[in-house]
């Protein structure tokens, strides 16, 4: 089971890494000692055979060979842990039994090696020494129990395998304690966070006297927080004017039905006051659909019913639309470029009549409106230029917010009610593209770009949801 | 012409009945999904207007029913301005459909069409002494050729096909210059005062009129003479 704090996973990743490393390390220990141990024994072992090899060395005579027996047999102590052997074709210079039968002998003939028999190890040691008089070439061997040094060997490991135990078990403690204290920052963030709520949308989460690592996430998140309190505030200021914008129209619709119905009046006086609340009524479902159709593509839609078509020539059915109002401003209108690209029309088309009506209303009087469209490749450009006061970089970027309006004294002026360039993004935003504006020279450049859609995307579903007032109405002759 | 109202909101129901009846319809209405499918099921209607939220039976399901034995004429009408909203009506065989907040002057326009009804389909139309010949495309006032643009003569067949009739700046739009979205600009309140220079101008009796927050009229009211 994985354990699923981070306190815990550290622990267990200290308690493996130091299990680990102490084992190496305890085994590494283990080798070395026992290596060393062995190396001692064989030394010891041929210091004693040193000492028998000069005596059997000068040993020549037959007679003298006893009193060196009874030396061998003194030196080797009761419990036989070490043997002394003289091997020899003269039997009377001969000393000790051979091993016993079944004992298992490994190594060279001459120098150290093992030989085990009746459940006991032997290092042993083997050397020829050469004839001197009566007494011909032996072989002198010197066997020393390993018992002692096994025993010390078993010792070792346990002692190194018990200080690996502790030390994992002291670290997997420390380890422990140590993540759950580096880890204090975080408890305490998380109580900082679960602090955070639409009440008081100026709360951050601290950032200083934080470890590194947190504080870059926590200046992250505190930066996602202003993000988000910009689009809440945009969003609650945008609730409040629509609450402003429907006020204004409510009010009138309130006022004047109560005056026309405190006293009689005469019936074409009430005709009036329906007449104007018909008015504001009118403007009231208006700014209701246009907040829908906001709120439409602020959800995601995506704009349907996509048909290749000439922007050139949905401009020029536009312009024909505007045609009186491009008249009566005395405004000419120049199209330039073209580009097919799948769009759905009668969205494009309301994006652009709102940007045309834009340029006119807003222009500097008479004079010429060049509409621009341009292919980038992926997306296509579609650019309104009119002359005009300049704007100053502020407003062009507020220039597509809803209700935004440059001089709001012409707030109620009646024939705007400010959504007009906020249609404008959100049909761009349907058709995966975007707005812009600009000014320069003089001129004001708003417009929109257009993503270009797949071939595969094309294919758009029957077109029965184009409203079919046209389709039922459309005139016989 | 008879209509059957099915839709729960009184206030609602009370406006249309006395709004189509003035019309010259004749109205039943229903206030619930099950009363309405009865209604429309039993009696012969020359069309339904059907509310989508209604109690005890909705009205795509009533719409649903009523296909399976009767194609009336059924607009729906619903407050769910969403594409899925749309196509399921449709997809359940309405013949249109209105988005709340809609005027009671579009819903006449589309009953008017949906039941063929209201229309002078003749190809010669006269209004008062204003004369159209929609084959040549020429209007005359008085006897004398109104020099009209080939959108004001369009305008002025929209408004005579209608004679008497409000209609409303929605239709003009669709109906002229074929857009069929919401727009926010004065082109219709324009090209009205450029056509009515030229039809009403010179002369005392006016006959296009407009009737402020709905829409146009055009017809010749001997009262106003003099």
């Amino acid at each position: 089971m994985t354990p699923t704090s981070i306190a815990g996973r550290l622990t267990l990743m200290f308690a493996v890494a130091t299990g680990l490393v102490s084992a190496l390390a305890g085994v590494a220990v283990f080798v070395f000692q026992t290596l060393e141990l062995r190396r001692h024994q064989a030394e010891e072992l041929q210091a004693r055979f040193e000492i028998v090899e000069t005596m059997v060395h000068r040993l020549g005579e037959a007679g003298r060979w006893p009193l060196l027996a009874d030396k061998l047999t003194s030196f080797t102590p009761a419990n036989d842990a070490i043997r002394y052997r003289v091997d020899s074709p003269d039997p009377r210079f001969a000393y000790g039994a051979p091993w016993p039968a079944g004992a298992q002998v490994q190594g060279p003939r001459q120098g150290l090696g093992y030989v085990r028999f009746e459940g006991r190890r032997f290092m042993t040691l083997s050397k020829m020494v050469g004839p001197y008089r009566e007494r011909p070439a032996v072989r002198l061997t010197i066997a020393a129990d390993t018992a002692p040094f096994d025993a010390s060997g078993l010792v070792l490991g346990v002692g190194v395998l018990a200080a690996s135990l502790l030390t994992t078990a002291a670290v997997s403690l420390l380890g422990r304690r140590i993540a759950r204290d580096g880890l204090a920052p975080v408890d305490r963030l998380s109580q900082h966070a679960a602090a955070l709520n639409p009440d008081d949308l100026s709360l951050r989460m601290p950032t200083r006297r934080l470890p590194a690592e947190l504080e870059g996430l926590m200046t992250a998140f505190n930066g996602a927080l202003d993000r988000l309190q910009h689009a809440y505030v945009r969003l609650s200021s945008f609730n409040a004017d629509v609450a402003h914008e429907l006020r204004t129209p409510l009010s009138n619709l309130i006022g004047q039905t109560q005056v026309a119905l405190s006293r009689p009046r005469r019936p074409d006086e009430l005709e009036e006051v329906l007449h104007s609340n018909l008015e504001e009524l009118e403007r009231l479902r208006t700014i209701i659909n246009d907040m829908l159709f906001l709120a439409r593509a602020d959800q995601g839609a995506v704009a349907a019913n996509l048909a290749p078509t000439s922007l050139a020539a949905l401009v020029r059915k536009t312009a024909d639309f505007l045609d009186v109002l491009f008249e009566e401003a005395g405004v000419t209108l120049r199209v330039e470029g073209d580009a097919t690209i799948a769009v759905e029309e009668s969205l494009l088309g309301r994006a652009l009549t709102n940007l045309l009506d834009n340029a006119i209303r807003h222009g500097a009087g008479p004079g010429r409106v060049t509409v621009t469209i341009e292919d980038h490749g992926d997306e296509v450009c579609v650019g309104v230029r009119n002359r005009g006061a300049p704007i100053q970089e502020a407003h062009l970027a507020r220039l597509f917010d809803r209700f935004y309006r440059l001089d709001p004294a012409r707030e109620n002026s009646g024939d705007s009610h400010g959504l007009g360039l906020a249609v404008v993004k959100a049909v761009a935003a349907m058709h995966g593209g975007g707005v812009f504006a600009r000014c320069e020279h003089g001129e004001v450049l708003v417009g929109l770009f257009l993503k270009k859609r797949d071939a595969a995307e094309i294919v758009a579903p029957p077109r029965v949801t184009s409203e079919p007032l046209g389709s039922v109405l459309a005139e016989s002759a | 012409m008879k209509i059957l109202i099915v839709e729960d909101e009184p206030k609602t129901v009370a406006y249309l009945r006395k709004g189509l009846t003035e019309q010259g319809y004749s109205v039943d209405f229903a206030s619930d999904g099950e009363n309405g499918l009865h209604l429309a099921q039993t009696l012969d209607y020359d069309a339904v207007i059907l509310d989508v939220m209604l109690p005890r039976l909705d009205g795509v399901t009533v719409l649903q029913r009523l296909r399976q034995s009767r194609q009336t004429p059924v607009i729906m009408l619903t407050a769910r301005d969403s594409v899925e909203a749309r196509l399921q009506g449709l997809g359940a065989g309405a013949d249109d459909y209105l988005i709340k907040p809609f005027s009671f002057l579009e819903l006449l326009a589309r009953l008017q069409a949906i039941t063929r009804r209201g229309r002078n389909e003749s190809t010669a139309i006269a209004v008062g002494d204003l004369h159209l010949d929609l084959l040549s495309r020429r209007a005359t006032r008085a006897g004398k050729r109104l020099n009209l643009t080939a959108k004001e003569f369009a305008l002025l067949a929209v408004l005579a096909r209608r004679q008497s009739q409000i209609v409303s700046k929605t239709v003009i739009t669709e109906l002229v210059w074929d857009i069929n979205f919401d727009t926010n600009t004065n082109v219709v309140e324009v090209a009205i005062k450029r056509l009515r220079a030229k039809i009403d101008g010179a002369f005392d009796s006016k006959l296009l009129h407009t009737i402020r927050g709905m829409g146009y009229v055009l017809e010749h009211r001997p009262e106003e003479t003099a």
